[in-house]
């Protein structure tokens, strides 16, 4: 008799699409890129296209680590700050005449070292991420300005061939997304150490009785997340050229947040996927470019960018509820 | 409007799906004022979805419920209440950040000009538990509270807010000889005083002691409903089960000369003073107390969650600190928490991914897949007959029991030395619990030392080779278990001489 009753729970399980636990999400996406379609005409155009991927490439990158450690119950709301000193940092040392590898290999081990120390704050003071980083957030945010001198600090060329360069049509800035949210996909679902993360995330007690050595991993998440902000950092730099006050920061930091959140990841952990992620952050790219396309009032970019994140939070939570 | 006799609620043909699987169908429920009416039914039988829908936490597919004599509609919580209907769910639903004397008064806190009154909150909430003979701080939070006390403050919750309806689900579960039997006392004095009471247990002689009316679910289905003066134990399990479920004791010949597990000098605080526990390979030695006494500490302490003030303990011979639980699985000590919600299971994970959580980390197993983790997952599902209506899913929507038959699977099918098991079998039916002593026999066959916290004489006869009897954080006495009978166990366990 049980198999009677499994049989039909089974065969739908399997006819469903992966993609299909993000539908509502999916959905808006969808009529957002139609309605685009439809009242412009440079939105369909692959330039058009290929130049909002590069644009949201370092969002994407955030937010590939964030999910991470949002879904072990983490937060890191330091990232962009983080993404600014990287930034600031880089195009001194160009500025300096230090060579390309050394540069980039310099700011991302800073980062990596920036996250590493949110990491142990918060895993050995039990103080709750969320303050603990959004005291990191406003110091690093000051520390960049100081080492810009509140200036804009330029680094001509030098990265161009990651900030505009192209192999076979993809920009490099969308490949090393796609490759960095890839690598944290696979890591989420087919490592030990991805779904210790769901692990801790659900119940950190449970966790740690079950041999997982929580506080090991807590500091490997924020030092990933830390190592990311760096090469997005890198990223950015390469796409605008320049270091300049107010380069990632928080506005930064809150568009991979919305992203990820959007994307289904809990805020209290124990559940995330990277495909909700990217959903997220295309979702939040799409949006923004079409508003520019129609020349839209940045007022009304603000309002309209606002009422979308809602949009798509509850369709995604009734299209869940559903299921 | 109801005279006394006929029924305060009646349920006709309730059905209830999940999904595809059915949890429900056509069940029939009448409650009579001033009677104790019983559900009993294997572990996933659907009580717990029955008395759900009563209590308009569900609503069912199909089917009507009348209510004092009238149709009650499409059934919601608040209205369940209004309606008189309290329950205390089988997860327990206390706000653990907040303190008993606000759990109490939930909902309904005594204001004055819209300012919380905080002392008559303390003196209510106080009066409420000591009408039901409970003695819990009012202050402490609810998270601190053992899982016996956590009940009894739901219970009492429930009691003072009144009602001509109290459902009780497994409230006894979790609870010794003697809280459970504070519960039986104010379930017969609420009946007195013409409250419909509804009883879920898996204790058939509980039941049988306390009800007067069984209703007996299989599958989802009424397989019988009656009065329970009109049935015995292998009417009540034959129909539960669909067949009798003996389990005794087998004889252990076994050469227990090693010490596998051992506990010195154990002290922390006013809970532990002075505990000294051997355990030989092989053997079963149970640490007996009432609910929440010294027994129900050992799991935080031999798991290397908290660390006490003194004492040794050794696993095969080898000195193992305290406050490290990397060491103390290492030894190949296993603690199987009581606590499955709070310490045990995760619950948005899937049943595959409870099971092998601690074993894929003992492994150090690195890479993961989901097909081999089904197909790693399934020698344990067998071994513990796990049952789930679909084929994963997250361990949170299994019943009661299916989740407890997991949490030991995850535990036990990790080749432990030496195993603290604390109240094994809570919340599981019969079967499964016949199927969970004969897995911890197996255990002391094959050379494991085991120690089993409990607060269930009846369990410690069955399983345990010795017992030691704890009391207010003290052992006052240590039987081999075919030196006492069963009653001179409570006796001792309740406070009785000491012979
Ligand atoms: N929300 C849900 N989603 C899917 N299945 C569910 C849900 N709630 C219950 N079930 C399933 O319905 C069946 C009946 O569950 P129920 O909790 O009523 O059992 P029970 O008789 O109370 O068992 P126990 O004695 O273990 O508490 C179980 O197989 C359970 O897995
Ligand atoms: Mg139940």
């Amino acid at each position: 008799m049980t198999t009677t009753l499994t049989a039909p729970v089974a065969t739908r399980r399997r006819v469903l699409p992966r993609g299909f636990a993000h539908g509502g999400l999916l959905l808006v996406l969808v009529a957002i890129v139609v309605f685009a379609g439809l009242r412009t005409d440079s939105f369909l155009s692959t330039n058009n296209l290929l130049n909002v991927l590069r644009q949201v490439s370092v969002v994407a990158v955030i937010a590939a680590g964030l999910t991470l450690l949002m879904t072990a119950g983490g937060m890191d709301f330091s990232m962009g700050g983080n993404v600014a000193v990287t930034t600031a940092v880089a195009a001194q040392m160009f500025a300096h005449g230090q060579s390309i590898w050394l540069t980039i290999v310099a700011a991302i081990l800073l980062a990596t070292v920036i996250g590493l120390v949110n990491g142990v704050v918060v895993t050995f003071t039990g103080v709750a991420p969320f303050v603990a980083t959004l005291a990191t957030a406003t110091l690093l945010d000051g520390v960049a300005l100081l080492v810009i001198n509140g200036l804009s600090v330029s680094i001509d060329d030098q990265l161009s061939p990651l900030g505009i360069g192209k192999t076979f049509g993809l920009p490099h800035l969308l490949i090393v997304a796609i490759v960095v949210l890839a690598v944290i996909a696979f890591v989420m679902r087919y490592t030990t150490f991805g779904r210790d993360a769901f692990a801790i995330g659900g119940n950190e007690d449970v966790a740690r009785l079950s041999g997982i050595n929580v506080s090991r991993d807590k500091l490997l998440l924020y030092g990933l997340a830390g190592a990311l902000s760096g090469l997005a950092g890198i990223m950015l730099l390469a796409r605008l050229g320049a270091s300049s006050p107010g380069t990632g920061g928080l506005q930064l930091q809150l568009t991979a947040v919305a992203a990820v959140v959007i994307g289904g990841t809990s805020l209290a952990g124990g559940k995330g996927t990277v495909l909700g992620t990217v959903l997220g952050v295309l979702l939040l790219g799409v949006v923004a470019n079409v508003l520019n396309l129609l020349q839209i009032n940045s007022y009304y970019q603000q309002i309209s960018v606002g009422a979308v994140l809602l949009i798509a939070a509850i369709a995604n939570l009734l299209q869940r509820r559903r299921h | 409007m109801t005279a006394p006799g006929t029924e305060v609620v009646r349920a006709r043909g309730i059905s209830k799906s999940f999904g595809g699987a059915v949890a429900l169908r056509d069940v029939s429920l009448d409650l009579i004022p001033g009677e104790v009416h019983a559900l009993m039914g294997m572990n996933g039988a659907g009580k717990s979805t029955l008395v759900r829908i009563l209590s308009g936490a569900q609503n069912a597919d199909d089917g009507v419920l009348e209510i004092g004599g009238t149709a009650a509609g499409p059934m919601t919580a608040r209205k369940a209440r209004k309606l008189g209907i309290a329950t205390v769910p089988q997860r327990r639903e206390l706000v653990m950040t907040l303190t008993v004397a606000e759990n109490i008064m939930l909902g309904d806190l005594p204001t004055r000009t819209s300012l919380v009154r905080w002392n008559l909150i303390g003196k209510l909430a106080r009066q409420a538990l000591r009408d039901l003979g409970i003695d819990v701080d009012v202050n402490a939070l609810a998270g601190d509270l053992t899982v016996a006390e956590q009940t009894m403050v739901e219970v009492a919750r429930e009691v003072r807010r009144g009602g001509r309806v109290l459902i009780l689900d497994e409230p006894t579960a979790c609870l010794g000889a003697e809280a459970a039997a504070q519960i039986h006392a104010l379930v017969r004095r609420l009946c007195e005083s013409g409250v419909a009471v509804v009883f879920i247990s898996h204790h058939i002689s509980e039941v049988l002691a306390l009800a007067d009316r069984i209703t007996v679910l299989r599958d989802g289905r009424v397989v019988w409903s009656g009065l329970a003066k009109e049935t015995d134990e292998t009417d009540l399990v034959r129909s539960m089960v669909g067949r009798d479920v003996v389990s005794t004791r087998p004889s252990r010949k076994s050469d227990k000369s090693v010490t596998g597990l051992k506990i010195e000098s154990l002290a922390d605080g006013r809970f532990i003073e002075n505990l000294t526990v051997e355990v030989r390979k092989g053997e079963v030695v149970a640490v007996l107390g009432p609910a929440g006494d010294a027994q129900s500490r050992l799991f935080d302490l031999l798991s290397g969650r908290r660390r006490p003030e003194r004492g040794h303990l050794e696993v095969a011979g080898k000195r193992i600190p305290f406050g490290k639980v990397a060491r103390s699985l290492d030894s190949g000590l296993r603690c199987v928490t009581g606590d499955r919600r709070r310490l045990g299971l995760i619950p948005e994970l899937t049943v595959d991914e409870n099971l092998m959580l601690a074993r894929d980390r003992l492994d150090r197993r690195r890479l993961h897949r989901r097909d081999r983790l089904a197909r790693r997952a399934a020698p344990l599902r067998d071994d513990y007959r796990v049952v789930t209506l679909s084929p994963n899913p997250p361990v949170g929507l299994l019943s009661g029991g299916n989740q407890q038959k997991v949490l030991l699977a995850k535990w036990l099918g990790t080749e432990p030395v030496a195993c603290l098991l604390e109240d094994p079998t809570n919340g599981v039916d019969i079967a499964a619990m016949a199927d969970i002593h004969t897995l911890v026999d197996a255990l002391a066959t094959n050379g494991v030392a085991v120690l089993l916290a409990s607060s269930d004489a009846d369990e410690v006869m069955r399983l345990a080779d010795r017992v030691v009897v704890v009391r207010d954080g003290r052992a006052i006495a240590e039987y081999d278990i075919d030196r006492i009978t069963r009653d001179e166990l409570v006796a001792v366990a309740l406070g009785g001489a000491i012979s």
